[in-house]
């Protein structure tokens, strides 16, 4: 299992959390300490400027079915988080259902832009519905008033 | 209208309502007299068999009697699709909402007035069993395959325009969109602003389809997306959207997106999915493929 994707740091970051979620489960039998940081690892404070590039880390846990790991990989750029690689050890079945569930389901916050910016051939929403359910629901407002 | 087909001296839009909804069907070469009259005969005698809202349809007989009927060559297709979307939903999706949807005023009359107390939909298998193309039936039902049916349409249009040697168009049913050609980018409608778009989707062949409770909705969070096992229309999620190869399963993967997260259906089904919240965030598959704004 093997998924990267590119996206904001807020959403890097909330994935990190859940890592550290999965590695919390083993602390009687796996320290945290197992995780490894490779290259400078920055103090984690809030405002902090970190050093572009990039980092890994493992996170081991200890499932019903044996010792599993994630392995993330972030890649840094001013302050932003430009790539993040998630690597599930998943060798029994349910770890790879959960690892896969985690690491497939990404989180966004999205904002809005004008459609009539954007080069675009379709718009793909909700339907539009023909005259008779709009006619109704006129006719229902023009009841009430 | 796609770029392709704009560019093609030959292109040709046909646009009719059929089914309660908008319909655009864009080709590059022009679409034959005999063609247009299949499409719309195709479409009428779908709508005869599964239109909830017409006393002469076929499940408007299975709404009135239990018993046995022939529901055609499009029931074990739909059915199957619909037997999955149920399993992996839980029962949320089901084609026996019907009955729920009266009861919300969602009706033949557009009455809109609420009548009784939500209760589930029936239970797929102690109401109803298909054999073949032949449903019998435990007591009457109604059947409403709002969910995916209109995205099986829309492949069954395809395939006509396929069959007679199309090969670069798009058949748009109004949220349910099915291409073949050059890629075409199409908006993702913010389901709080329809002049807002959350992304862009290239699509270079296959299916998107939409969801959302924004304009099917007619008071106090009433709309038409509706929980089988409660009988209650879906809150928090506000939009979906589902590529696939075909329509049918990328419409019905929309809606069960109201009900289960985009990946545990894309391990279940060959889609990927996209998924608003009413808050404003969205949660997708990693292989949906779409430029979000941020």
């Amino acid at each position: 299992m093997h998924i990267r994707s590119r996206q904001n740091a807020a959403v890097a970051l909330a994935g990190l959390a859940v890592i550290g979620g999965l590695a919390g489960c083993s602390s009687s039998t796996a320290p945290s300490g197992d995780a490894d940081t490779q290259d400078a690892a920055p103090a984690p404070e809030s405002g902090a400027e970190y050093t572009d590039g990039e980092y890994t880390a493992t996170g081991d846990y200890q499932s019903p079915g044996g010792a599993e790991s994630v392995t993330v990989t972030l890649t840094l750029a001013d302050n932003v988080v430009t790539a993040v690689d998630v690597t599930g050890s998943g060798s029994t079945p349910n770890a790879k259902k959960f690892q896969g569930e985690f690491i497939e389901n990404i989180s966004a916050e999205v904002v809005g832009q004008p459609i009539d910016s954007l080069n675009v051939s379709k718009v793909a929403g909700s339907s539009l519905t023909s005259g008779g359910f709009n006619d109704a629901i006129d006719q229902i407002k023009a009841d009430a008033d | 209208m796609p770029t392709n087909v704009d560019a093609s001296p030959n292109a040709t839009t046909l646009m009719f309502d059929a089914i309660g909804t908008r319909w655009q069907i864009d080709t590059a070469d022009p679409l034959s007299s005999t063609l247009r009259v299949g499409i719309a005969d195709l479409i009428d005698d779908f709508d005869r068999t599964w239109s909830r809202f017409r006393p002469d349809s076929l499940v408007a007989d299975v709404a009135r009697s239990s018993g046995t009927f022939d529901l055609g060559a499009d029931a074990p297709a739909i059915f199957a699709l619909y037997r999955r979307l149920h399993d992996v939903t839980d029962g949320a999706v089901s084609p026996f909402v019907g009955g729920r949807l009266d009861a919300l005023g969602y009706d033949a009359n557009y009455s809109f007035t609420q009548r009784g107390i939500p209760s589930p939909a029936p239970v797929w298998d102690e109401v109803a069993l298909l054999v073949g193309t032949r449903l019998t039936t435990t007591r009457p039902v109604s059947i409403d395959i709002g969910a995916a049916g209109k995205g099986y349409l829309v492949d069954r249009v395809a395939e006509l325009l396929h069959s007679a040697g199309h090969t670069a168009f798009t058949v748009d049913a109004s949220g349910d969109l099915v291409h073949s050609g050059e890629p075409i980018r199409v908006a993702l409608e913010h389901p709080f602003d329809p002049a807002l778009a959350i992304g862009v989707l290239t699509l270079g062949g296959g299916a998107l389809c939409a969801s959302a409770t924004n304009r099917r909705v007619w008071s106090n969070g009433l709309h038409h997306v509706i929980d089988g096992r409660t009988g209650q229309p879906t809150r928090s999620v506000s939009a979906t959207w589902a590529t696939a190869a075909d329509a049918a399963t990328a419409d019905g993967a929309a809606t069960a997106l109201f009900f289960t997260t985009p990946s545990e259906l894309s391990a279940a089904l060959p889609i990927q999915g996209l998924r608003m919240f009413t808050d404003g965030s969205v949660e997708y598959s990693a292989g949906f493929a779409a430029e979000l704004f941020r």
